[in-house]
């Protein structure tokens, strides 16, 4: 299945490419040393600053391409395809009376107040939509099943609307896969050249809306993946690179090239779970048991939740207004980004965001024609970012535009004086950082934890810029700032295991049968696990299995997921584990209600070699004396020694107010914080003792 | 304001997403469906005015903004810390409770021995007793056969709920471990409402916090005004219709006049017909009640989507709800299903909305919300009782833009059901799930298309319920030329029967083999028809929602003959569309309805029956009505009546007004 077997000598590679920047880690195991790159994206066409990164990268590794072992590669191509609708062509072919599935989807609406809002765009057409006379009952078996001649018709149906993909959906095909995966065969073979997305292959869970949509976004994204990865191939094979490349994954994993064309559906959220996946191993390693991711973007931040070494789950998340109920790293957008914009509105409130200057035309300080400050302005305006610094200096600031604009917005809330756009830029910061605890804290109120319980682990580029505020704000006691953070994911990504998750609803009550049913299925899908990742190319080392089971009380609307490994497949044991959890999560069990197992679920993981971090020197100097700036905190102006993050060695401890530079991102300590170096290169910032 | 506008946006931020927290907490900690599934519930936090500052955006039920906390604990007297209010009696509560199923909590939030605020909740629980299952049904006539009623009364004292209340409360459900996991739930939201609280009061002091009971709120009124500032000064009336009573096939109509003046809003139900012997009524004891200005709140937020939601939208809003009305009933009417009148309230501000703002409003929305509930015998004797789908039609067309196919969530943004999860726990098959063609409002810009449920029943002897079967007879209105979309039909296709259409279902025993087809109406259509680009039409062919005779008859688009893909045939349109063809906004049945019923005949009817004492106006209304209709047809409105029928039926209303209304008298 794979093209080639890994070489653990050589070096491995983690890219991710996002909208600004494509960034790049360098693992060298013979040095035992960690690189790390950005090179500035190519929108038009991603491969080429993949390309011309690696180059560069390799060139500063010193190393020539045959050194390369493997690539670790996170994209946004999908992504960006469903949510701006710009996928490939393709035709729906579903169960006859159910060609609305699509239009109708979940029938709710973004709002309900507001009736010039629009539902959101399907991802095929009505026109494009063909009915079948196949169907299944819920136990899997076909009460209605085309003949040679309907099938002809629907392959004459679909050919007809030249589509260059086509997705295949039938009502109750969870149940029967295989039959499902059969009738797109028989249509594939009456369709030469066009792939055929089975749903029910894909994803056999129950709801037929959300598993269309499975089988609409793979489907739709599967040709335009095919032809990034043709291309990124040939400009690898010019620069003499033959390493295997793998595609991180939603699920914070990563599959061989072969699995993601195939299921390129699991791709789609890869670059965050990656970046989170990096950050609770980093947690792990320099111990500290619970985490609160904070990813700062241009156009929004977002946070996920990491326990003992575990990030949390999600099977229901959205993608461009459509739900994607494929498991994924959960992600949570907390609202502003570096980009988003300042502005006064007509009652003289001031408001941050939602509207994002993104990185084009970006802040007013890129001098790129941005005329709306941003939340990057005020950083500048403030002091908390160094004009000439800004990304090791590779993109000069122009600190006189991003004054004025905030100048501006000093007008519009009535301030005057002296300091007037500092009291502006320091007040947005102020409604910036608001909104976002606000968001965090519903996140964490949803699932009942307490926030003072987790530490902040900021990356990304502004990640580390805002975490200080951030954690202040919302009474954080500890801020872990790694030593890599502006290029995270592309560390998540280097460092990724091979995973795969696997699903299959029952949907039957847990008796002796319904307990025989789920052991069996369990079992099916761990032989189906086994069996891809023995032709994922040797990169895994180890396999681990996670079992588990959506289960609920017979009438209750919603189900649980409860983990099954150690739990003894026999009804009462099935049924005790699900009261705990059920107990645990909702305060109560009902001994008297029948328990019901919806889906089984199985996830693989393949441990791939760990990548260290290298560790830091200890300190044997105490630090230098360090040169200051003036940055303006609320109050007024303060003193902030200024540090450069290269010269800290393990063990060195700094003061707020002080600010640490590096080459990719800026981290303040405000006053009453302080941060100590530790042995891995992070910067660990707490409150210093009053 | 007495907040500086950084510190206002702050705490506007923060009080929201307390409420919102508080929200999160009640949906993780609820038991039952309502709250885990369909969000039928809310938290907020309210001032010492009992209105609310601090509102959720994104969880729970956005409508109950305007509600009024204040009599429910003026009716409680003193509270101490630890209490928390507890009812569920619309009229006793003054309309903050409006049927008996949502249970209502307040607790007080001290400061320093004061109150500075009170953290609320409700959520609609799974029965409080009465006379059916689930407490709810639209065929009670009195609230007494609704549950128990719960006047407003402290639940928790010094932190422990009464036992007394529990008992007593327990011994009138149905559900009684379900409602108090529920109530639980509710306590455990308002305890986070008032952590929250504390931790604001901490962060920014308690008089920060009390300014932004005000700042909020009075910023909230202003964006308000300014949104309705911009419509144009006067009087705008409108009428809508009811199908029926549910308990006769009497029309309920439906009257509001609209006075604009200066970013204010006078709202005048005048002429709306007497309460009814049903559970429709919506219990506003006259006030400014969100059941009574959804639509003016949804207008303002569609102009301005960040406004924040709080009671300042309210305040532009004046009301005129005439007691004894369907808007404003006195006890003991019933209230249960009040739901099923909003959503005509709905279509009646938004017509009259229309009148004023026609770039801005949607013609009617399909209006209607029939939960399709299947009971089937379990084979021990009871039911497994399941809604196959919560059916709704479309919204309105509004200039500029098509309306919405198959979702309405103007009253409520419910999620359906997936077809495969209804299979998996009833033998039903549903056959067609999907889109109606041909439903459409045709206009300029069309009309949402209804939807099409179509399920063979797998079990003998299963039970069927839709009830709020509506917009069969009066159709969703157009507008601005636009024509009205299709009415709605209920079809039971017996094996070896004939086909039988309903225009009311309550309950059908059904055979195995059986058939059900629910059609939803359409949604309004917005501006000619003969206007629309034919390359809409021709779009709205190839998507199928638009049959080449619709085409040809509603929007005079001809198509040409003999090439493979369709294609409009541009000359013979505009030959079609030369010729000209009106399209009514009501359908036939109305304009037959109101050719007898004038607004004239209406207006001294109402002014009639409002000077009768209570117990008089029904069999009043009724024995007036079957004189009339005596005259009539049978199916009439549905069906056209000859033109002396319609004459006798004129007269025999005039006679019957001149008896009960004697001119000058």
């Amino acid at each position: 299945m794979n093209e080639a077997v890994v070489q653990e000598a050589r070096a491995r590679i983690g890219i991710d490419v996002g909208g600004t920047f494509t960034d790049f880690v360098l693992f060298d195991p013979a040095a035992a040393r960690l690189l790390r790159h950005k090179q500035p994206s190519t929108p038009e066409d991603p491969s080429r600053a993949v390309a011309e990164g690696l180059a560069a990268l390799l060139e500063a590794a010193g190393l020539g391409p045959q050194a390369v072992g493997l690539l670790m590669h996170g994209t946004t191509i999908g992504l960006n395809a469903v949510i701006q609708r710009r996928g490939a062509r393709i035709a729906l072919l579903v169960t006859e009376g159910f060609r609305d599935v699509l239009e109708i989807g979940r029938s709710r609406m973004p709002s309900s107040l507001n009736f010039h809002a629009r539902k959101e765009e399907p991802l095929v057409p009505r026109a494009r939509v063909v009915e079948i006379a196949a169907r299944f009952d819920a136990s899997g078996r076909p009460t209605r099943w085309p003949d040679a001649a309907e099938l002809d018709r629907a392959a004459a149906a679909l050919r007809a609307l030249a589509p260059e993909a086509v997705a295949l959906m039938l009502i109750n095909g969870y149940a029967a896969p295989e039959a499902e995966a059969e009738l797109a065969g028989a249509l594939a073979s009456r369709l030469p050249g066009l792939p055929v997305s089975s749903a029910a292959a894909l994803w056999p869970e129950i709801r037929e809306y959300e598993r269309s949509l499975v089988a609409c976004m793979n489907a739709g994204i599967q040709p335009l993946m095919l032809r990034y990865f043709d291309r990124l191939r040939e400009r690898l094979a010019g620069q003499g690179i033959r390493a295997p490349v793998f595609v991180t994954a939603s699920n914070g994993g990563s599959l061989s090239l072969a699995t993601a064309r195939a299921r390129p559906v699991e791709t789609l959220l890869s670059g965050p779970a990656s970046g989170v996946m990096a950050a609770t191993r980093l947690a792990r390693q320099a111990g500290v048991p619970r985490i609160i991711t904070f990813d700062m973007g241009g156009t929004s931040s977002d946070i996920a939740i990491a326990a003992d070494g575990e990030p949390e789950f999600a099977t229901r998340t959205e993608i461009g207004g459509l739900p994607l109920v494929l498991p994924v790293v959960a992600v949570s957008a907390i609202g502003a980004g570096g980009g988003s914009v300042l502005r006064v509105d007509a009652q003289g409130v001031l408001k941050v965001g939602p509207e994002s200057a993104g990185a084009d035309p970006g802040p007013v300080a890129y001098g790129r024609g941005g005329t709306r400050p941003t939340v990057t302005d005020a950083y500048l305006v403030t002091g908390l970012i160094d004009p000439a610094r800004f990304l090791g200096g590779r993109l000069a600031l122009d600190s006189a535009a991003a004054h004025a604009a905030l100048r501006e917005i000093a007008e519009g809330l009535g301030l005057t004086g002296p300091d007037a756009a500092e009291r502006a830029a320091w007040g947005a910061l102020r409604v910036a950082t608001a909104g976002m605890v606000t968001e965090m804290f519903k996140t964490l109120a949803s699932r009942g934890l307490d926030p003072a319980q987790f530490a902040l682990l900021p990356f990304g580029g502004a990640g580390p810029t805002h975490a200080n505020l951030l954690a202040e704000e919302a009474g954080l006691a500890t801020v872990l700032v790694p030593a890599g953070a502006a290029t995270f994911c592309a560390f998540g990504a280097v460092s990724a295991d091979l995973r795969r998750d696997y699903a299959r609803s029952l949907r039957r009550r847990l008796d002796a049968e319904g307990a025989a049913l789920l052991a069996a299925r369990l079992a099916a899908l761990e032989e189906e696990a086994r069996g891809w990742l023995a032709g994922e190319g040797g990169l895994a080392q180890d396999a681990t299995l996670r079992r588990a089971a959506d289960m609920r009380y017979a009438g209750q609307a919603y189900e649980l997921r409860v983990p099954l490994d150690g739990v003894a497949p026999e009804p009462a044991a099935l049924a005790e584990a699900f009261h705990a959890v059920h107990e645990q999560l909702y305060g109560f069990r009902d001994r008297t209600a029948t328990v019901e197992v919806g889906t089984a679920r199985l996830a693989i993981i393949g441990q791939v070699a760990p990548v260290p971090l290298p560790e830091l020197p200890a300190a044997t100097q105490p630090l230098p004396p360090a040169a200051t700036r003036a940055v303006f905190l609320g109050e007024g102006w303060v003193r902030a020694a200024v540090h450069d993050r290269a010269s800290l060695r393990a063990g060195h401890v700094i003061a707020g107010p002080a600010i640490i530079e590096q080459a990719d991102t800026t981290t303040p300590i405000l006053p009453g914080w302080r941060a100590v170096v530790d042995g891995l290169g992070n910067l660990g910032l707490e409150r210093a003792a009053a | 304001m007495r907040l500086d506008p950084v510190m206002l946006e702050i705490l506007g931020n923060k009080l929201t997403a307390a409420t919102e927290e508080m929200g999160l907490t009640l949906q993780r900690v609820g038991r039952t469906l309502y709250v885990k599934e369909t969000a039928d519930f809310c938290c907020a936090l309210a001032g010492l005015d009992g209105r609310f500052f601090a509102y959720p955006r994104s969880i729970g039920v956005s409508g109950f903004v305007g509600l009024d906390c204040l009599p429910a604990i003026a009716a409680v007297g003193e509270l101490a810390p630890g209490d928390v209010i507890l009812t569920n009696d619309p009229y006793r509560s003054r309309g903050l409770a409006t049927h008996l199923p949502d249970l209502h909590v307040i607790a007080p939030c001290f400061h320093e021995g004061r109150i500075v605020a009170y953290a609320w909740a409700f959520l609609h629980c799974s029965d409080v007793g009465g006379r059916v299952p689930s407490s709810i049904s639209p065929t009670n006539s009195e609230i007494f056969q609704e549950g128990l009623q719960i006047p407003p009364l402290r639940l928790v004292r010094g932190g422990a709920i009464v036992p007394e209340v529990e008992l007593l409360f327990r011994a009138n459900s149905r559900t009684p471990d379900a409602n108090m996991g529920d109530i639980r739930a509710m306590l455990a939201a308002l305890e986070v409402g008032r952590a929250r609280i504390a931790r604001i009061i901490a962060q920014h002091g308690a008089e920060a916090l009390l300014a932004a009971q005000q700042d909020l709120p009075d910023y909230a009124e202003r964006r308000a005004r300014a949104v309705l500032a911009a419509l144009p000064e006067g009087e705008f009336r409108f009428v809508d219709y009811l199908d029926s009573d549910v308990v006769s096939d009497l029309p309920v109509r439906l009257a509001v006049a609209l006075r604009l003046a200066g970013g204010g809003i006078e709202i005048d139900f005048t002429g709306t017909d007497p309460q009814l012997a049903a559970a429709m009524n919506i219990p506003s004891v006259g006030q400014v009640h969100p059941w009574l200005t959804l639509r003016v709140m949804a207008l303002v937020a569609t102009r301005d989507p960040g406004v924040p939601l709080n009671a300042g939208l309210q305040r532009p809003i004046r009301m005129i709800a005439p007691e004894g009305t369907v808007v404003n009933p006195l006890p003991p009417a019933a209230v249960g299903v009040r739901h099923a009148a909003c959503v005509r309230v709905n279509d009646l501000l938004n017509g009259a909305l229309g009148l004023a703002a026609p770039e801005v409003m949607t013609a009617a929305n399909s209006g209607m919300i029939v939960p399709v509930v299947v009971a089937e015998p379990d084979g021990q004797g009871g039911r497994n009782v399941q809604v196959v789908e919560p059916m709704t039609g479309g919204t309105g067309a509004r200039r500029g833009a098509d309306g919405t196919d198959g979702r309405d969530p103007s009253i409520s943004n419910l999620a359906n059901n997936p077809v495969e999860t209804v299979e998996a726990e009833l033998a039903l098959e549903v056959e067609r799930y999907a889109l109606r063609a041909d439903s459409a409002g045709p206009g300029e810009w069309r009309g949402g298309c209804g939807l099409e449920l179509v399920f063979r029943i797998g079990a003998e002897g299963s039970l069927v319920l839709a009830r709020g079967m509506e917009r069969a007879l009066f159709r969703p209105w157009g507008t601005a030329g636009g024509g009205p979309g299709a009415a709605a039909e209920f079809t039971v296709l017996r094996e070896g029967a004939l086909d039988e259409t309903l225009r009311r279902v309550d309950m059908l025993e059904l055979r195995a083999g059986d058939r059900i087809r629910l059609r939803t109406a359409g949604a309004g259509g917005y501006g000619e028809p003969f206007r629309r680009d034919p390359a809409a039409v021709l779009h709205d062919l190839r998507q199928g929602l638009v049959s080449p005779e619709a085409a040809e008859r509603d929007y005079g688009v001809v198509l040409r003959e003999g090439v493979p893909d369709l294609e409009a045939d541009l000359e013979a349109t505009a030959a079609r569309r030369a010729r000209g063809g009106a399209t009514a906004p009501w359908g036939s049945a109305r304009e037959a309805w109101e050719a007898v019923f004038t607004g004239a005949a209406m207006a001294r009817l109402s002014a009639a029956l409002a000077a009768l004492p209570l117990a008089r106006r029904q069999p009043v209304r009724r024995a007036l009505y079957a004189a009339v209709l005596a005259h009539l047809p049978a199916d009439f409105p549905a069906a056209p009546a000859p033109a002396v029928a319609l004459e006798a039926a004129r007269r025999a209303l005039a006679t019957q007004l001149d008896h009960i209304a004697p001119e000058g008298g």
